[in-house]
């Protein structure tokens, strides 16, 4: 189910399901018995009270939400009212057991909403939006990043997805506010603020994931957005990104003992793989034989496919042996590359409660095998989550999550790595070649001059992952006096991570193989101390107040070493090894001190004015700057109250806006100028400049944010809709700015930068049908962020800050752009716009690089339509992102290397090239263009003539034929020519759940069982680049918008039971 | 009112704690913020080393550019089609590294590096600045490492700057101003220092004769003048001997792993048709023995075309240069003695050109281990090989191309001024049949630097790999 079902239940709108027809005979005493169930999460209703229409008695339903009542006539009219649910009339015919569902009570005067630190406020008081997802919004998904499954369904929440199906996401909130820093969000789990590093050091790379994809979905109760600085400002220094705080499952309100079992199977499929062609194979100019592979045979060495039509002629390939062999298409070598992913699922968890103590525990294991062969993630979540009523006033509890990965082999290097890229090889590719000749026989590749075999690269050459993680807290409340309450709480985030590199001795480009260890610990530790006090001042105002501090602690160690080659092969230890090790460590700390206060003056129940103030010192920063004052402002007036207008149209009404000052300080050690030492030289030390000039005088990052929204309910909760207007203005910022090394430096650390990001969000609920077993429910989100990088240093000398670049291609926060500028090099064009060729029939570049677009979508929306058939639930989201560019990296190299379909066109007469010759037969001389098929002396014709579309020096159109082979060749280093708007429309994710009645399965002993099948990025409705998915991930990174021979994404397809007894 | 103050001093006693341990925690573990002269000064001279003998600068440019090295593999570079990224590391090395770290010891107190450590500072300082200019033209000088976006100066600034700097250089260096530790070259002898400042002083005058034969008239003269004298053996190169992995020669390093280049056929045709004795020193016989003699690879091929060459049936670069002790050699006798021999060509100073042209010969041959007198006279006394005075450019031009084996830099620098040896673009080079003549900066530059870069392309010409530097007439 989707996030738009969470809204249904929220609709206030009385569904009823399983209603009872058949009329009972008897007029003696008879028994009506039943359950009473929460329609949205199907758990047991306790207390709900059930009285008789029109007579009297009644009772109360159990903690199974059982109930059972003698009645002397039938049918008879049952009065239900529960707290948090709707009053509901149900007509009963029969004494049959029945399942009566209750639909929670939206009242969104009384909606309460946990907000920063945890606490729990009035939604309507707030001054800021405000989004939440449930647990079955997320669970069932099968997701191994649970980033990806927010995708869609948030407003003003961009979530980049992984490449392959073993990477990273990313998630920003409302635009990135900071030109160079991290812009994702802070994460806090059970109170806790936790880690979502992408940790990758010593050169050897790929992307690996993101650290909250440590957490199971399975294991979440909730998920609520701080979309920025207004509603996070209590974070002060960390807020300024926005805040998603995520409450784990608990055994609260569990009576008894509950145990539930989760168990899920999903397969994935390699989408968006390139449209390849299957008419000409390997080779160049027209010509393959195969002798050694590097170059011995005819164009053997070459990994292109510009070689013969594979059209069944007769050509000695790599595994026969130098015999002559059909030379035939494979159209599915790449995809029968690939296998079918496998990921299993499996939890359990016991719970319970009663009036001293709740408690849950859980065990979550998943095991994941990718769609690279050989590529395997093991995964097992341990969880404890349990409170205890020490005495009348004191409560005590703690938290834990044990999270141990296992990843023998992830997929792909680095991007462009010939010992462990995967899609390196299958663009520099020859369309012929038979990938089952490579599975069965490792030892001989296509192409011996640049790779080894696919097969060995996957299962030799791998990367290895061991994570263990402990994220937990101990906490207590205690109730001082009345409306005095203190809470404690003290929480780490300790992971250590584990990667080891292994290239096998004999392998193509590095011959003595290599062994590498990586290896991280990160300790995050805070503690916490509130006081909180709650008091009505008289009849029209209250008070709610709090003080605290907080005492932050980070600390992380790397340490990487490599034997650069191996001494004998197959032993992969770091003593096995010819030279010395290169190696390298790194360690940082910081230490925050913080104090905050928050207030709330309440008018009656429907004006509110919020103020926050936070104070960091921190460990950053020089002493003068190190202490920092955050304040917010904000307020909230509920007009359908306040002016007393509500009708039968307008349920709610409400006006919110706010002000705040957030920050940020520096990260550790960037204060004063540093040489390193690097391996010495035979006995001689070697020290050199880190070519990086930092700042004594830093400040903190400053970000201002303005917001301003409305709430409105119509027609009986069937509309809901929730706008928001925001203005942000981050300045200060901590660049660390690329500088020319002319400077004395490659890069400088400076307090500058002023970025803009301003937007709108939308989020609409609308239930357009609704009738006792049916109902039709529509959410739909939209979001627009427009930025604008104002100044760069305040001298006005800096005009580019360089984010990040590949192939060519510089990501730029540039002065008066949008943030996210790429900029790279463009054709040469006269005055009038035409492409400028030079006399060899070839476009020229310009000298002058220019800006390409930018990276960051224009908006984002998504639409989930949920329809709810009595126990049946079938929902599917859409979601689109409209506006951005890409720099495709796959079309840029598959155009070069002629593997794509997109370079068919002009490749011979039938796919339209022009005849030509060369005079003479002399292939270094100029080709002449033939309107005829013979040539005037004779000579060879070729009809694989192309001719670029643009003017020559003179002005004139260009005419010099050049083959097909240079014409694609030919804007290799033009970043224009693979430049593509990465708009996309997807039908993200369907779902189809059915749970089944208690009725039924509480003979084989149930409380619960729900089965559902989803399927997760099915296909695009419409996307505008070719060959790839436009939404992958480069890394969790602000350098976006490039695309770099990344991993197909995959489809998946999932099925999962929940089962609860 | 005592409990006041008392209160007062306990919250800024706390306060002054905190702020101690918020010190202590932000002082960094990992690097030290106080280097020492000798560690830069290795630092440097390895550094320098691997730029100057390294890939980018050198065996995937300059080297193919020259045709001394091809491409059988990723050809890009050798057809000249380079990607504005191309030349950065010669850029970002020399300024952020070389300079910025001899700048240090420039600006040390005198407790801190004595002024041979400052003299050898300005000497490499000065080397790298000329590295910077021969191969980009206009560069920051005057304020490289003082602004955030130096402006760039004239190629004649830089030089006339240069000889100034090298003249300073030469006063700082006294064997009585102290020991010099870290200096992998020259083992602290100051007296060789001096030599090898006086021979790039020489160097610089000659880049400048066409343009300013006068101003390069009175260098030659000074540096030939100069007490301290030139590097005056073989004995006397400046040269980097590495050892063994990591700390092994660059290019044998990427032979290790890699396999794209071989050594050129331009080179090996002239040096087959001259039976120079340093063939089978330059070059290997093709590890397929049917082909049995010296096979170089062609420049300017499409990628298919080189790899078409064979792997097997192609020279790879002499194994004298692709050992991991092989020595990057920065300045040698034999470029020295070709210096004399067209300084008095030129008529700057008196003396024998011939004589020093065949000494020059003599140098390189024997810098590279053939000592054989009769061999080596054999070589001099062919007509091709003779000192022609009228046309001493040509042979200066085509035997310092030789004997400038593998430093592609130099070699490039000598062959734009010299116009020798006459070099035919390859076949499928993208420059309509011109060869590069200079590095075009960083593309970078543009943004991060750009009305500097702007003010520099108006006065030098568009950023082209074909525009002619300044002291580059013809």
């Amino acid at each position: 189910m989707t996030f738009s079902v969470y809204y249904l239940r929220r609709t206030g709108l009385l569904i009823l399901f399983g209603i009872l027809t058949t009329l009972a005979l008897s007029a003696q005493q008879h028994t009506i018995s039943g359950t009473i169930l929460d329609e949205g999460t199907k758990v047991s209703v306790i207390g709900a009270t059930i009285k008789l229409k029109g007579q009297q008695g009644g009772t109360v339903t159990d903690s199974k939400g059982d109930f059972s009542l003698k009645v002397s006539t039938l049918p008879v009219t049952l009065l239900v009212t529960a707290i948090g649910y709707k009053y509901q009339e149900i007509d009963v015919y029969e004494s049959v057991p029945a399942t009566f569902y209750l639909t929670e009570e939206i009242n969104r005067l009384n909606e309460v909403v946990v907000t920063a630190l945890g606490i729990s406020k009035e939604k309507k008081s707030l001054g800021y939006t405000m989004q939440e997802l449930k647990n079955k919004d997320l669970q069932n998904s099968n997701e191994t990043n649970v980033l990806n499954s927010l995708t869609g369904k948030l407003a003003g929440v961009r979530i980049t997805n992984s490449q392959g199906d073993m990477g990273s996401s990313r998630i920003v909130i409302r635009g990135e506010t900071s030109i160079a820093g991290n812009n994702q969000p802070l994460f806090v789990v059970d109170g806790v603020p936790v880690d979502n590093s992408q940790l990758n050091s010593g050169g050897a790379t790929r992307d690996f994931k993101n650290a909250i994809a440590d957490l199971s979905p399975e294991d979440i109760e909730s998920l609520s957005v701080l979309k920025g600085p207004n509603a996070a400002a209590l974070y002060g220094s960390r807020a300024a990104h926005g805040v998603i705080l995520i409450t784990t499952k608990s055994g609260k309100g569990q009576k008894g003992l509950g145990v539930s079992i989760h168990s899920g199977v999903s397969f994935s499929q390699v989408t968006t793989l390139p449209d390849y062609q299957n008419t000409f194979g390997q080779g160049s100019n027209g010509k393959f034989s195969y002798v050694d592979g590097k170059g011995g045979g005819i164009n053997d060495g070459v990994d292109e496919s510009w070689g013969p039509k594979m059209d069944g002629r007769l050509i000695p390939q790599f595994f026969s042996n130098g015999v002559a062999v059909p030379f035939v298409a494979h159209p599915n070598n790449v995809k029968d590359f690939f296998q079918t992913g496998l990921t299993f699922d499996n939890g359990i968890s016991i719970a319970g409660s009663d009036s001293k103590y709740d408690f849950r525990l859980g065990v979550n294991d998943q095991k994941q095998k990718g769609t690279v062969p050989n590529s395997e993630i093991n995964k097992t979540n341990f969880t404890i989550n349990s409170n205890y009523q020490l005495t009348k006033n004191i409560k005590v509890g703690i938290t834990g999550n044990y999270i141990v990965t296992d990843a023998p082999a992830l997929p792909g290097g680095p991007s462009g790595n010939r010992a462990a890229g995967v899609m390196l090889q299958f663009l520099w590719f020859g369309r012929q070649v038979d990938v089952n000749e490579l599975k069965n026989n490792r030892n001989i590749n296509w192409n011996n001059s640049y790779y080894s075999n696919p097969y060995w690269n996957a299962n030799y050459n791998t990367t290895s992952q061991q994570r263990n993680r402990f994220i937990g807290d101990v906490h207590l409340e205690a109730k001082i006096l009345d409306g005095l309450n203190f809470r404690f709480r003290s929480g780490t985030d300790y992971y250590n991570d584990r990667r080891k590199y292994t290239i096998k001795y004999g392998t193509n480009g590095t011959p003595y193989g290599s062994y590498a260890e990586d290896a991280y610990t990160v300790d995050e530790k805070n503690t916490e101390a509130i006081l909180q006090y709650t008091k009505k001042l008289n009849a029209d105002f209250s008070f709610d107040g709090l003080a605290g501090f907080n005492v932050r602690t980070r600390t992380y160690a790397n340490n990487y070493q490599k034997a650069p080659r191996l001494a004998v092969p197959d032993l992969y230890t770091l003593t096995n090894s010819r030279d010395a090790l290169t190696s390298s460590n790194y360690y940082s700390s910081l230490l925050v001190y913080s104090g905050f206060a928050s207030t709330q003056l309440a008018y009656k129940n429907y004006a509110y004015l919020n103020i926050t103030g936070r104070n960091d010192w921190s460990s950053t920063l020089p002493r003068n700057n190190r202490s920092y004052f955050y304040p917010s402002v904000s307020g909230s007036l509920v007009l359908s109250e306040a002016l007393k207008i509500k009708s039968n149209i307008l349920d709610f009404l409400k006006l919110r806006g706010g002000w705040s000052e957030v920050g940020n300080d520096a990260d550790p050690y960037q204060l004063a100028t540093v040489y390193n030492f690097q391996t010495a030289f035979d006995g001689n030390p070697i020290q050199t400049s880190s070519q990086r000039k930092l700042n004594q005088d830093l400040k903190p990052e400053t970000t201002r944010s303005t917001e301003f929204g409305l709430e409105a309910s119509l027609w009986h909760n069937r509309i809901h809709l929730d706008v928001a207007g925001y203005n942000t203005i981050s300045l200060d910022q901590i660049l660390e700015i690329k500088t020319t090394a002319a400077s004395g430096y490659t890069s400088q650390l400076i307090n500058a930068g002023r970025i803009n990001n301003h937007g709108i969000e939308v989020q609409l609920d609308v239930t357009p049908v609704q009738s006792r077993n049916f109902k039709w429910n529509v959410g739909l989100n939209y979001s627009s962020n427009k930025s604008k990088v104002e100044i760069l240093d305040y001298a006005g000398q800096i005009k580019n800050y360089t984010i990040g670049s590949s192939g060519g291609v510089d990501v730029l926060a540039s002065v008066g752009q949008a943030y996210g500028t790429l900029f790279g090099t463009v054709y040469l064009r006269d005055n009038n716009g035409n492409i400028v060729v030079g006399a060899n029939g070839l476009p020229k570049a310009d000298p002058k690089n220019q800006v390409l677009g930018h990276y960051t979508p224009d908006w984002l929306g998504g639409i989930t339509n949920t329809f709810t058939y009595k126990q049946l639930d079938l929902s599917f989201l859409i979601d689109a992102n409209v506006g951005g560019k890409i720099f495709s990296g796959t079309n840029r190299t598959g155009n070069y290397t002629g593997v794509l379909a997109q370079t068919l066109p002009g490749r011979d007469a039938a796919n339209g090239g022009l005849n030509y010759y060369y005079p003479g037969n002399n292939t270094s001389a100029t080709k002449v263009l033939l309107t005829g098929s013979t040539a005037p002396g004779g000579e060879v014709v070729y009809d694989d003539g192309m001719i670029f579309k643009g003017v020559q020096a003179n002005g004139s159109a260009n005419w010099q034929v050049i083959s097909a082979q240079e014409y694609y060749k030919a804007s290799y280093n033009i970043s224009e020519a693979y430049i593509y708007s990465s708009t996309f429309v997807k039908l993200r994710e369907i779902k189809l759940a059915y749970n089944f009645s208690r009725k039924l399965i509480k003979k084989i002993g149930l409380e619960g069982l729900s089965v559902s099948a989803t399927g997760r990025n099915l296909f695009f409705i419409y996307k505008a680049v070719p060959n790839i998915d436009p939404e992958t991930a480069f890394s969790t990174g602000n350098a976006q918008g490039l695309e770099s021979l990344a991993l197909p994404t995959t489809r998946n397809y999932s099925f999962n039971i929940n089962l609860k007894f | 009112m005592i409990k006041n103050i008392f209160y007062v001093i306990l919250v800024a006693s706390v306060l002054s704690a905190c702020n101690d341990k918020l010190d202590d925690v932000n002082k960094n573990p990992n690097a030290t913020e106080t280097p020492s002269a000798a560690y830069l000064l290795t630092g440097t001279l390895k550094q320098g080393a691997d730029l100057y003998w390294g890939s980018e600068s050198n065996f995937n440019s300059s080297l193919l550019f020259v045709q001394q090295w091809a491409k059988i593999q990723y050809a890009e570079p050798d057809r000249y089609d380079i990607s504005n990224t191309g030349f950065t590391t010669l850029w970002n090395t020399g300024y952020s590294t070389l300079i910025t770290d001899m700048n240090t010891i420039l600006n040390f107190t005198d407790q801190q590096a004595n002024p041979n450590y400052k003299g050898i500072a300005l000497t490499l300082r000065s080397w790298t600045f000329l590295l910077l200019t021969d191969a980009y033209g206009d560069i920051p000088y005057k304020e490289a490492g003082t602004k955030v976006t130096p402006a760039y100066n004239t190629q004649k600034e830089v030089y006339t700057g240069l000889l100034d700097d090298l003249k300073q250089a030469q006063t700082l260096l006294n064997t009585a101003n102290g020991a010099v530790t870290g200096d992998l070259v020259y083992k602290g002898n100051i007296a060789t220092w001096k030599k090898l400042v006086n021979s790039l002083r020489l160097r610089i005058a000659l880049r400048i004769s066409d343009r300013e034969p006068e101003l390069a008239k009175q260098a030659v003269i000074e540096a030939t003048g100069d007490a301290a004298g030139l590097i005056s053996s073989n004995s006397e190169i400046f040269k980097f001997v590495y050892t063994s992995s990591p700390q092994q020669n660059p290019a044998s390093a990427w032979f290790e792993t890699r396999d794209d280049y071989r050594i050129s056929k331009t080179l090996v045709d002239k040096l087959a048709g001259l039976s120079d004795p340093r063939l089978p020193v330059y070059a290997q016989l093709p590890s397929n023995a049917a082909i049995g003699k010296y096979a170089g690879a062609a420049n300017g091929l499409s990628n298919s075309d080189a790899n078409s060459q064979g792997f097997a049936n192609t020279s790879k670069p002499g194994t004298y240069f692709l050992t991991s002790q092989s020595p990057a050699v920065i300045f040698s006798y034999s470029e020295v003695l070709f210096g004399l021999s067209e300084a008095v060509a030129r008529g700057y100073i008196t003396g024998d050109a011939e004589q020093l042209y065949k000494n020059a010969i003599t140098a390189s041959i024997n810098q590279f281990g053939i000592t054989d007198a009769g061999v080596i006279d054999g070589y001099l006394n062919q007509p091709a090989v003779k000192f022609d005075a009228t046309n001493y450019a040509k042979s200066i031009g085509e035997q310092k191309w030789i004997a400038f084996y593998g430093q592609g830099l130099d070699a490039f620098a000598e062959w734009r001024r010299l116009d020798y040896p006459v070099l035919v673009a390859g076949p499928a080079t993208v420059l309509d049949g011109q060869i590069p003549t200079r590095f075009f900066y960083p593309g970078t530059e543009q943004s991060l630097n750009g009305n500097s870069y702007l003010a520099a392309i108006k006065n030098q010409g568009k950023d082209l790999l074909t525009t002619r530097l300044w002291f580059d007439i013809k």
